[in-house]
């Protein structure tokens, strides 16, 4: 049996003092080039279930494997999430200072050492998402869709093998939230690559190949 | 070409955004560099053409009693010292700042008509002093300040004196000066009997002695001759006397406050644009920036406003000297000359107290969680 890309085992995270539990042991194991949608209604740990799988937080208990590699012990946390994972947010989160072509450079710098044809990449990435007259723009000169069009080149900028999506379309009208996951679902084909979304569409949740739905910081069945 | 992204220029665009703020930590910093310019600036100024005065004047030894400016020394211990066998000359003299007029301050010099120290000034117009007489010379500094030429009259302190002679001297200290005999000055001073410091030449040094040696030798010679007085080298009494420490410290002391204030402002603003940037500053470490990247970028940002403040403090503070060095009340002490370890001191200065400054907001931000700064509203 080959082993999985992330796994997760007896995952537990829990805030203010273990008063809030998000996370109640979860188990979970993801393939490489799985496409794989989590669900569930708001606080039931989804978002908090992605930010441990990415390696932005930290769990109370259990751990997060990479390739069998333990994130934060074997495997550096900040590297993880350079190198391995890209990230897209509901909310975009674009440097407002920086034009679209520097925004897409941003994970660039977190290299060492940082690519030289940085500027180069980053154009190639926003052609590839129909943004090449946008380059020069702020993202408050940019449609919804546009930013989160911004925002997946960015989260490709370090060619990544996961993809964390948590509500890419959570912002967006049903014509770009179309939009987003037809790019999203096509990048995930064409370059084998996993994607993880989080979302509460029952639509978008039912277009993944796996779904996982989680209630009280717990796995459905 | 499409354009690459840099820390520098990500650090800028950081700063750019808040223009106002940034103009105003700018502003900030730019008075303190200018304050410690100015200040700093002056007093070295002070103290090398103190200097300049002591080497173009062949003076090897001061001899004083405790302070420079107590002029309690008898007149009557120049013959000891002249009987001293390394000892060419000795002159006796005061040193005062005198009011000459409500615009117009100077030092002023009470010197004997025969002192060796008019070797070293150019008589422009008319002559030198007699003793004994109601004369002065002037510096063409200040006889240019005051608009007074050879043959005009003077009145200090209710005593009316005729300029004998305009000179031109090679330190600004001399230049700004007015000279007037000794016995005049004591009279003035009600001072009778009684000089601030003797000025000595020696002879030259024996063969085989080294200089140094030397120095040290004939000083211990005119302590031991002159007991309760104290015998300092020249270049060591430019630098070490009262007026030039009082200056020094007074300069350092408001210079320092006023880095204290800047150091603040850049604190506070660095302060402020992280609080501002928390979800920024969570954004990049989501995107793998380590935390030392992250501190680096707002270290930068602190650096860069200490560094342009500082340059521009320096075209204050250097314009500050300029126009001190123009002013008749101050044109007698300070030239316009601007010394590179100053400008290199300030330019450190600032960017030092950038990078101390912005330190701590730097390791908040540095060590912000990802996931709490990216849920900060």
């Amino acid at each position: 049996m080959s082993e999985a890309q992330l796994q997760v085992r007896h995952l537990r995270k829990s805030y203010d003092e273990g008063r809030i539990e998000a996370l109640r042991g979860v188990d979970l194991a993801i393939e490489a080039g799985d496409f794989v949608s989590i669900s569930g209604a708001s606080g039931s740990g989804k978002s908090t279930l992605l930010h441990l799988l990415g390696g932005l937080d930290t769990p109370t208990s259990g751990e997060v494997l990479f390739r069998g590699a333990q994130l934060g012990l074997t495997i550096d946390l900040d590297a993880f999430r350079s190198k391995r994972v890209g990230f897209i947010f509901q909310a975009f989160h674009l440097m407002p200072t920086l034009r679209v072509l520097e925004n897409v450079q941003v994970p660039m710098l977190a290299l060492s050492p940082c690519p030289a044809n940085r500027a180069e990449r980053a154009e190639a990435l926003l052609r590839e998402m129909g943004l090449q007259d946008r380059l020069r723009q702020y993202p408050n000169e940019l449609s919804a869709g546009e930013r989160q069009r911004v925002a997946i080149a960015r989260a490709l900028a370090n060619e990544p093998e996961i993809l964390l999506a948590d509500e890419p379309t959570g912002n967006l009208d049903s014509v770009n939230s179309a939009r987003i996951m037809e790019i999203l679902t096509g990048i995930q084909k064409a370059r084998g690559m996993t994607l993880i979304v989080v979302t509460h569409e029952n639509e978008i949740a039912h277009s993944a190949a796996r779904r996982i739905h989680i209630r009280d910081g717990r796995i459905e069945p | 070409m499409a354009a690459q992204l840099s820390f520098a220029w990500f650090a800028w665009k950081n700063l750019w955004r808040r223009r106002l703020r940034t103009v105003l930590t700018l502003g900030g910093i730019a008075m303190a560099i200018g304050a410690f310019v100015g200040l700093v600036g002056f007093s070295s100024s002070f103290e090398h053409e103190w200097l300049r005065m002591y080497l173009s004047s062949g003076t090897d030894i001061a001899v004083v009693q405790q302070t420079f400016l107590n002029t309690s020394m008898n007149e009557s211990a120049g013959e000891t010292l002249k009987a001293l066998p390394a000892v060419r000359q000795a002159t006796p003299m005061i040193l005062n700042l005198m009011d000459l007029t409500p615009e117009v301050n100077a030092l002023a010099y009470g010197w004997k008509a025969d002192s060796y120290e008019f070797d070293s000034l150019t008589l422009k117009a008319g002559r030198r002093f007699q003793d004994g007489q109601p004369e002065v010379m002037l510096g063409d500094l200040l006889a240019a300040s005051l608009k007074k030429s050879a043959g005009d009259t003077l009145e200090i302190q209710g005593a009316v004196f005729t300029v004998s002679g305009i000179y031109h001297g090679g330190s600004a200290l001399e230049a700004g000066a007015v000279i007037m005999p000794l016995d005049q000055m004591q009279k003035l001073g009600s001072l009778e009997g009684k000089v601030t410091a003797f000025h000595v030449r020696l002879r030259p040094a024996p063969v085989g002695e080294a200089p140094e040696h030397y120095l040290a030798r004939t000083e211990a010679q005119i302590e031991a001759a002159l007991p309760g007085l104290r015998a300092i080298p020249a270049a060591e009494r430019a630098g070490n006397n009262q007026i030039v420490q009082l200056a020094h410290a007074a300069a350092w002391g408001t210079s320092g406050i006023a880095l204290l204030i800047g150091i603040l402002g850049i604190a506070n603003t660095m302060a402020m644009s992280v609080f501002e940037r928390t979800r920024e500053i969570g954004i990049l470490r989501a995107l793998g920036w380590k935390r030392w990247r992250v501190l680096v970028l707002i270290e930068m940002e602190a650096a860069v406003l200490g560094l342009v403040g500082g340059v521009l403090g320096i075209v204050a503070g250097w314009g500050s000297l300029r126009i001190l060095s123009a002013l008749p009340q101050t044109a007698s002490i300070v030239s316009a000359s601007f010394p590179l370890l100053l400008l290199a001191e300030a330019l450190g200065i600032a960017v030092l107290a950038g990078l101390a400054a912005g330190l701590i907001p730097a390791w908040r931000g540095a060590h912000l969680s990802p996931v709490e700064a990216l849920r900060h509203e």
